[in-house]
């Protein structure tokens, strides 16, 4: 060998060595948000990829917080209510339900029997609101854009139904200590039947849609495997939960205040415990849901709507936790009071933020593009998250 | 021999939903007639020409009737955001009999909801005890500057002439259906 060739030699392992060096690949962190669609607002996810996989993920929340534990706490009851409707922003009626009851309790006010019917009817509709965008926002994850605009379609009918007894369609502001604002109008039982049947057939035509297609099933099924134990670990509650196959629903448990127990419904369970099963078990959640406000509408006692409460409300001095099944899980307000006219202190356990907290150990070891799937099914809402 | 049954496949199946749905909104009148007629099948309307109403208890604008205002202050109390702004004066006004002692009146200076800072809660319609303020269903009134949208005691007793009646209850309701007082003349 030469001594040009020798040079040459070792220029070309030098230049081998460099690029080795240089193609090194040590990870890559990237980051999914804050502002990315498919977080439904302001959550930022940082992944770490090995490759196409993902090593570690974090959430990180808080881009969204508004401190409504410290608002709470110079305000009023009655503006309480109207501050917490934008928690949870698709089913605001079910915000306010459990922080009511709380209150309720604590004052010992009993709520007349129809005030108590027509409150569990807001509640079902506001979840058919909230859980109907999500049926539709799932096949948007994917790709498939024909979904959404179906839910957002008939969506529309549910929340005309809210608008016309609460005046609001995304905020009502609408339940009070021992009661409720108003009484329904007019004709509009009649309408709400109507509605729930075209509700029904929604939830046929997302079926035909999205749950027997191919891609939707490759992509859903066995991606993101809750185990059940894990699930529980995590506190997760909702549809999340029941889909890995645990019957836990506290409507049926524990119906404080609200009159699931005269209701002839069922809990629907999954014992997968994938994407798929959270995306079915809240598709029968819908339907259930129709069935039950027919149930109601039908079974509605008459009577007054308000309890007899004085007019400046003072809530005695106490604590109380009350916690619902709202559209997102778990729900529940711990109310201490000191027998002023605000709460002396409100925590507010939020269903989503603990559904996100399983982020780390779910995401761990899948793939980029499942990333999205297994964060839409889970389905959180971030101002339900940051509050 | 097992014969395989066959299924459609489940995109053929979804196609079959999305082309139904087309038919229906392009055919509104049914498929025996077939007439097109899209905008009547569409679920949307076309805004600037076509309004919808919202329904009458919508919470679209806060109406005032300054007849029943007494300046109490309540419902600028209650406000979560504190957006109205309420000034008021006593005066001596005639007795009512002849020979009485002259009564003293709540006269309103200055009654100002700032609707950009409004969260259209309602407390103060529902706080207030002369039935003074009402909820009208109008929502068209957003403002180039923002400034504007800050409505005088002039601008609000101007949105009484659109506040609908309230509406009946459904049966069994023991509630009593309230009247809208009748608009005075305009400022």
């Amino acid at each position: 060998m030469s001594q040009t060739e020798q040079l040459s030699y070792i220029a070309g392992q030098a230049a081998d060595a460099r690029l080795n060096l240089e193609l090194e690949t040590d990870g890559m962190v990237i980051n999914l948000g804050p502002q990315h669609p498919a977080t439904h607002g302001t959550l930022r996810l940082v992944a770490r990829l090995e490759g196409e996989e993902v090593v570690e993920a974090e959430p990180i929340m808080g881009y969204m917080h508004r401190g409504y534990e410290k608002l709470a706490e110079v305000r009023t009851y009655l503006q309480v209510t109207a501050l917490i409707n934008r928690i949870d922003w698709l089913g605001s009626f079910a915000n306010e339900v459990p922080f009511i009851l709380g209150a309720e309790q604590l004052m010992e006010i009993e709520v007349p029997d129809r005030a108590r019917w027509i409150r569990t009817l807001l509640f079902e509709l506001s979840r058919i609101a909230n859980i109907s965008l999500f049926l539709g926002e799932m096949g948007l994850q994917l790709g498939a854009v024909t979904p959404a605009f179906f839910a957002f379609r008939d969506r529309e009918f549910v929340l005309n139904q809210i608008e016309q007894v609460t005046g609001g369609r995304f905020h009502p502001n609408f339940d009070r200590i021992g009661g409720l604002k108003d009484d329904l109008p007019a004709g509009w039982i009649a309408e709400t039947k109507s509605v729930m049947k075209r509700m029904r057939t929604f939830c046929d035509e997302i079926e035909d849609l999205l749950v027997g297609n191919e891609v939707f099933e490759t992509r859903m099924r066995g991606i993101g495997v809750i185990p059940a134990e894990v699930g529980l670990s995590y506190g997760l509650s909702g549809a999340n939960i029941r889909a890995s196959g645990v019957d836990w629903d506290l409507r049926r448990d524990e119906p404080v205040g609200l009159v699931y127990d005269q209701l002839d419904w069922k809990v629907w369970t999954h014992p997968d415990g994938d994407s798929f099963a959270r995306y079915w078990v809240r598709v029968q959640e819908v339907r259930e849901a129709t069935k039950m406000v027919e149930q109601i509408l039908d079974g509605l006692p008459s009577g007054p709507i308000m309890a007899k409460v004085p007019r400046i409300i003072k809530v005695p001095k106490g604590e109380a936790y009350i916690q619902t099944e709202n559209p997102l899980g778990a729900m529940g307000y711990y109310i201490i009071s000191k027998g002023d006219l605000t709460p002396f202190r409100l925590k507010i356990r939020s269903a989503s933020f603990n559904n996100i907290s399983i982020t780390p150990w779910l995401l761990k070891g899948t793939l980029v593009p499942d990333i999205i799937t297994i964060l839409g099914s889970l389905y959180f809402i971030l101002g339900d998250i940051d509050r | 021999m097992k014969t395989k049954k066959i299924r459609m496949p489940g995109f053929f199946k979804g196609l079959k939903v999305t082309f139904m749905t087309m038919l229906k909104t392009l055919f509104p009148g049914g498929l025996k007639k077939p007439v097109p007629n899209p905008s009547a099948g569409a679920h949307t309307v076309q805004y600037p020409r076509v309004k919808e109403l919202p329904p009458t208890r919508a919470r679209g604008v806060i109406a005032l009737h300054t007849e029943n205002c007494t300046a109490c202050m309540l419902c600028a109390r209650e406000c979560p955001d504190w957006c109205i702004y309420i000034e008021g004066h006593k005066e001596l006004a005639p007795p009512r009999r002849e020979g009485g002692k002259p009564r003293q009146v709540n006269k309103l200076d200055r009654f100002d909801i700032d609707f950009a800072l409004c969260m259209y809660c309602g407390i103060c319609v529902e706080v207030c005890p002369f039935d003074a303020l009402f909820w009208s269903p109008e929502f068209e009134y957003s403002e180039p500057k923002i400034d504007d949208l800050l409505h005088d005691s002039k601008r609000l007793t101007n949105w009484m002439d659109t506040v609908p009646s309230f509406t009946e209850y459904e049966d069994g309701s023991e509630q009593k259906v309230r009247a809208v007082p009748d608009p005075v003349e305009k400022v």
